[in-house]
């Protein structure tokens, strides 16, 4: 179960770098997309991995929190880009 | 006795505010925020702090990104005020202008917002009540004084390719040559940036007295006395 949350933290290295190298915003919304989702699932598979079911209620919250708030600031960045266009 | 797991993922936490000090641009920094504030509920909530972890998920990341991206949004803003509907010829005249002036913005990472309005009258009254930061007159009267460098040689080179569609109608109605569109600027310091940044053939920059002249030399004399 460590070796699977191991390879979960290697995984989010990747979104990470993603979101340091490259310059487009919505690239970074992306990397910030698969970052919320995974540490969100790290949070659901620690709480498996030890029997803790407040750490998973707050892992679920987390995870539907964590969308809405992508939501939002997508909105808004999309609008800002309609309005510099426009 | 804390499993090794634990300390890698402690490590992604100074990794990620690393990462989001060394931003510049204020939307790529809001993002980063968001990672940080991601990867920071993950580690409060395998230290055992579920309640924390809440809070940092629900106000550090949701609403502070939120207010943050509207604050931003509403500041870093140059709003520069238009006549509403041109000519063609002055509408491919006010295109090349815009196009350098939102590269010059850009460096700043500022935006520009176009707000039209109906007569000329109107326009230079929002720059008096201070609704827009700065207006451009494309068509100013003939009779005014124009500077000497004024001809049609001073437009940007990729005007000519643009205003060739435009030019019978501009010729017929009256056949000067085109002058560079007028920016009245009402911040001095926008009026810096522009006159240092911006090429000079493209704009005729002034501050709203009328004054043409670089701000900065006032500035070295109150500092040498």
């Amino acid at each position: 179960m460590t070796a699977v949350i191991l390879a979960m933290i290697a995984a989010l290295l990747i979104p990470m770098v993603e979101a340091f190298q490259d310059e487009d915003i919505w690239q970074r919304m992306l990397a910030f997309a698969s970052i919320a989702t995974k540490t969100s699932v790290m949070i659901l598979a620690v709480s498996v991995l030890r029997d803790d079911w407040m750490i998973g209620v707050v892992g679920v919250l987390i995870l539907s929190v964590g969308n809405a708030a992508l939501m939002l600031l997508a909105h808004v960045i999309k609008r800002l880009n309609e309005v510099t266009e426009g | 006795m804390m499993d090794s797991y634990v300390y890698v993922i402690m490590a992604l936490l100074p990794l990620s505010a690393l990462m989001l000090v060394i931003q510049t641009s204020p939307y790529q920094a809001l993002v980063i925020r968001g990672i940080l504030g991601a990867v920071a509920a993950l580690v409060y909530a395998i230290l055992g702090g579920a309640d924390v972890a809440l809070t940092e998920a629900l106000v550090g990341t949701m609403l502070s990104i939120t207010l943050f991206a509207v604050a931003v949004r509403s500041s870093l803003v140059m709003r520069l005020g238009v006549l509403v509907a041109p000519e063609p010829s002055q509408e491919s005249l006010r295109q090349s202008l815009l196009a350098p002036l939102r590269m010059v913005l850009n460096r700043y990472h500022l935006r520009l917002e176009l707000v039209a309005y109906p007569h000329p009258e109107a326009l230079q009254q929002a720059l008096q009540a201070k609704e827009v930061h700065g207006i451009c007159r494309v068509d100013f009267p003939l009779g005014e004084e124009t500077p000497a460098r004024v001809s049609s040689t001073v437009i940007a080179p990729d005007l000519a390719l643009t205003a060739i569609p435009s030019l019978p109608s501009g010729a017929e109605s009256d056949g000067s040559p085109a002058a560079p569109p007028r920016i009245t600027l009402r911040v001095p310091r926008l009026y810096e940036i522009l006159t240092t940044e911006l090429p000079p053939a493209t704009a005729q920059l002034q501050t709203l007295n009328g004054d043409r002249t670089p701000l900065t030399p006032p500035l070295i004399l109150m500092e040498k006395y």
